[in-house]
């Protein structure tokens, strides 16, 4: 049965053509020289004032990278991509350490109040050292008093501030740039950097390893439950560049962060290459929620422009009774090839992962997730919702595997689909892999049976089967996205209510 | 077939090419058979499919297939006697057709060594895709095997079974099918044999309007056999297919299912029990395209895993972009009974039309503890009762048939294999 009206409007209202942030702002830039080579590696090392050994892992993963072909496996298709045809490091002039808003470029400033970037909140990103406990009591509304976001900002090849770093330094967090970690906390990225996407994962993981320019750097200490969210936001703004960047989050023994990362880019006509690596490391007890709404430029109706989205994110369940948490809303990019993961290898450790992706125009998404089933007892859910409507293809691609040792693994995934048109494509490719007699792993595609239970309890209730297996699901994702800070949660808000009528499966 | 250049050939690939330029001479056909040959043996020299071939992902036969055998001209097979009783038999001894050729109204057999020579199987020699490994390895080598061509409405009331059966080298045969308007047919392939062979075996099944056919796939090969098989079918308007397949033996086993719906109104079914046990890989890959508006199917896939036994299932439904109100679902269900074993599943859908009803289900549990309980509950011991939860698993993909004499067969065939695996 075709979708129903409400839903049609509701894609309608986020289709490529009513994309707002495609802006471009003037901004006086340091570029590197286009192209890429050892000298550029070199180049972006020493403008980061890298130590030697980090030179040398962006170097060997250089040269790994020479000796990888591109990955075709994936359902997406685009003109080969001319890597010296990028500037890989692109980064504002600034002026050092900015204490009030008129020290700020005003340029800079009017990215994020164009952004729709609360002002109180445009403050903090821009870089005014409101920090201060007392002096934020006074400016707090509601957001602050409920929930504070530490905010990251990137912008192009660079991290331009972040926030509450004081704040999360006296409850022992580090929440800094990637780069500045480097510097200042070099045994830490030594220790973990690589080591749940080492340098030869895949072609595009390896390039970013090569030549990443910044991303958010978390750490949280033993029995530290993180006092506020964290949040990156990414903006890439200069013509030709790519956008590499890193985060790094670790939570150690018992301790929790939520982090919410959010993305846009400028409407061009020529594509950009987005190839961004995240990894995140959960020892015994400890949680990680990892948040994303990626709504990069997704080119115009004709499908001429748009960000290539080709990003890596894993995280690895290190540690007994772990549990890592994904969960994305993706509704920008021309092509998004990205695939977060769990890798659960501590015993009754747990793995989720929520999606909705959305397409419209000519994008293509081809998303999902891993669970590597790796220890005793462990558990994963994936809920993934895809939407398609004029031009674009949508796949889910996702992989269940339970290996020797995973005794009493269970995995639960549920996929739904729904076309609106007939011009564009939903498709499914779940890989499931069972090494051990014990595991047990349910693949559902019909959304008549997320739990009986549940469902009958709602629908006891007098609400109808389909709201109510829409509330259902949803329930998993909302908690989530109802905490993000950026004004585009509202949009993410409006994308939970889409029905799934009419779901083909 | 792979697409990347491999840069050195495996013993295996080498044997292959090598045995095409000995066996040229001997190999039947006219100047357009002789030209696919030389074209399918192209693609095998560009290496056979790794795991980087998507559709290949579970079955790295580049690294799985490691021991060719010589062909073995003096190999001599028997037939025997059919699964269902009073079946018309034809049967393909160690890769050469029977001289004796049954005669049954309506029906004509004819060896394929005679539609090479004369050149009229040729159109229907090209592989499905740069993908299908089996399809250009049967072109390259295929010498004989039967065109079977059912008259529009004829209604066989025994089955016809059409037996593959091998006793040692290499086997490649192609079994076309062409079942007329109206036609009713129950059509058993059985494949067996004996020793270290390596079979690659090809049927093409074409439905006519409104013709009826159940297929049997029965595969019950020697633990040291590699069995290569593909069932392609086109199914007409309003017509109706069951295939259902039994694999049960074979060391290296590939069994591919590739159906297109070309007339409104067709109606696929398909129902398949892997009984995996010993040190073996076994790989089933259906590709179904619903290419035409109306059209209906679904699909039951039952394994059971034990020993060290690998197996995969691949399913594809692909609906084409006019192919409005198909409606189509697939299960895939696993039983691992041994924490050597593995099964993989990938059931795939890829929807292109918007008014449709797709669906698709699978599942890896070991056998249900509460099951187990209730039985030994009421005195049966463990052995007993786990035997009779797997028997029923796969038992009740076979029910579904409807035909009381093939059930039966059947059941026959998966009570032998518990008896040896049980």
């Amino acid at each position: 049965m075709p979708a129903v009206q409400d839903t049609i409007d509701r894609v309608r209202k986020i289709d490529v053509d009513q994309y707002k942030y495609g802006f471009q702002t003037e901004i006086a830039m340091d570029k590197a020289p286009k192209g890429l080579s050892e000298d550029i590696i070199r180049f972006i090392s020493a403008k980061k004032d890298e130590p030697s050994w980090m030179l040398e892992w962006r170097l060997e993963a250089y040269r790994r990278w020479l000796t990888l072909d591109e990955p075709t496996w994936a359902r997406v298709h685009y003109p080969k991509i001319d890597f010296q045809d990028i500037y890989f490091y692109a980064a504002p002039k600034s002026t050092p350490g900015p204490t009030s808003l008129s020290d700020v470029d005003p340029e800079l400033l009017k990215v994020y109040e164009k952004l729709g970037i609360p002002l109180r909140e445009q403050e903090i990103l821009a870089g005014v050292q409101k920090t201060d406990a007392s002096e934020l009591e006074e400016v707090s509304d509601n957001v602050y008093k409920s929930g504070r976001v530490a905010v990251d900002a990137v912008f192009d090849s660079v991290s331009v501030v972040t926030t509450f770093k004081k704040e999360l330094a006296q409850a022992g967090v580090i929440f800094c740039s990637i780069s500045e970690a480097i510097r200042e906390h070099p045994e830490l990225v030594k220790k973990y950097l690589g080591s749940v996407v080492p340098t030869s994962d895949n072609y595009y993981a390896t390039l970013n390893s090569a030549v990443f320019t910044d991303g958010s750097f978390v750490f949280v200490p033993k029995g530290v439950r993180c006092p506020m969210e964290l949040s990156t936001y990414f903006r890439m703004n200069e013509r030709n560049t790519g956008q590499f960047e890193r985060t790094l989050i670790i939570a150690e023994e018992g301790a929790y962060v939520s982090y919410l990362e959010g993305c846009t880019a400028p409407q061009r006509d020529e594509n950009q290459l987005h190839a961004a690596v995240v990894e995140l490391v959960a020892l015994d007890d400890a949680e990680i929620k990892y948040s994303t709404v990626q709504n990069w430029y997704p080119g115009d109706a004709e499908g001429k422009g748009g960000i290539y989205n080709f990003v890596t994110k894993r995280g690895d369940c290190r540690g007994d009774r772990s549990k890592i948490s994904w969960t994305q809303v993706e509704t920008g990019s021309a092509i998004t090839w990205k695939y977060p993961s769990c890798i659960l290898r501590g015993d009754d450790s747990s793995g989720e992962f929520y999606s909705i992706a959305v397409s419209n125009g000519y994008q293509q998404v081809d998303s999902g997730t891993k669970m590597i089933h790796l220890g005793k007892n462990t558990s994963s859910r994936i809920i993934s919702k895809g939407i398609a409507a004029g031009f674009s293809q949508n796949t889910y691609r996702g992989q269940v595997s339970a290996h020797r040792k995973a005794t009493n693994a269970r995995n639960f995934t549920n996929c739904d689909s729904l076309l609106i048109g007939d011009q564009c494509g939903a498709h499914t490719v779940p890989y499931m892999e069972a090494k051990n007699s014990t595991a047990q792993f349910e693949h559902e595609a019909t959304t008549s049976k997320i739990s009986e239970d549940q469902k009958f309890y709602v629908m006891q209730r007098g609400i109808p089967e389909e709201e109510a297996i829409a509330l259902i699901v949803n329930g998993f994702v909302k908690d989530v996205i109802q905490q993000l800070p950026m004004e585009f949660a509202v949009e993410a808000q409006k994308l939970i209510g889409i029905s799934l009528e009419g779901s083909v499966g | 077939m792979n697409m990347h250049t491999q840069p050195q050939r495996t013993p295996a690939e080498t044997a292959l090419i090598d045995a095409f330029g000995d066996r040229l001479s001997l190999l039947p056909g006219d100047g357009a058979v002789m030209l696919k040959r030389d074209d399918a043996i192209e693609a095998i020299k560009h290496g056979l499919p790794t795991r980087r071939v998507e559709s290949w992902h579970y079955t790295d036969l580049r690294r799985l297939l490691n021991a060719v055998p010589d062909f073995d001209p003096a190999a001599n097979a028997k037939a025997i006697a059919p699964i269902v009783d009073g079946s018309t038999v034809v049967s393909i001894l160690n890769g050469k057709s029977d001289a004796k050729v049954p005669v049954i109204e309506g029906v004509t057999f004819q060896p394929l060594s005679e539609k090479l020579i004369d050149g009229s199987i040729a159109p229907g020699l090209d592989p499905y895709g740069s993908d299908d490994a089996i399809g250009a390895l049967n072109t390259a080598f295929v010498a004989d095997g039967y065109f079977v061509d059912i008259a529009d409405g004829t209604e066989l009331e025994k089955p016809i079974e059409l037996q593959n059966l091998q006793a040692g080298g290499q086997t490649h045969v192609r079994l076309p099918v062409r079942v007329g308007t109206g036609a009713k047919a129950v059509i058993v392939e059985r494949q067996t044999g004996d020793g270290a062979v390596l079979g690659s075996s090809v049927s093409q099944l074409v439905l006519g309007e409104g013709a009826e056919v159940t297929w049997l796939i029965v595969q019950e090969q020697p633990e040291t056999a590699t069995h290569l098989a593909q069932f392609k079918a086109h199914l007409g308007k309003n017509s109706k297919l069951t295939v259902f397949f039994m694999n049960a033996g074979g060391k290296l086993v590939r069994q591919e299912i590739v159906v297109r719906t070309t007339g409104e109104g067709a109606d696929f079914k398909l129902r398949g029990i892997n009984l995996l046990a010993g040190d073996t890989h076994t790989d089933v890959t259906m590709v179904l395209d619903h290419a035409v508006p109306h059209t209906t199917s679904t699909e039951v896939i039952r394994n059971v895993v034990t020993g060290k036994a690998r197996g995969a299932f691949q399913g594809r439904i692909n609906v084409h972009q006019y192919a409005q109100k198909t409606n189509a679902k697939m299960a895939c269900n696993t039983l691992l009974l041994s924490d050597d074993g593995e099964f993989s599943t990938k059931p795939e859908l890829e929807i292109f039309a918007d008014d449709v009803v797709c669906g698709h289900g699978a599942t890896v549990t070991e056998i249900d503890h509460d099951h187990l309980f209730y039985l030994m509950a009421r005195g049966v011991d463990e052995k007993t009762a786990r035997g009779l939860l797997v028997k029923a698993f796969v038992a009740e993909v076979i029910e579904e048939l409807d035909d009381e004499a093939i059930v039966e067969a059947l059941e026959a065939r998966l009570d032998g294999w518990f008896v040896t695996h049980g």
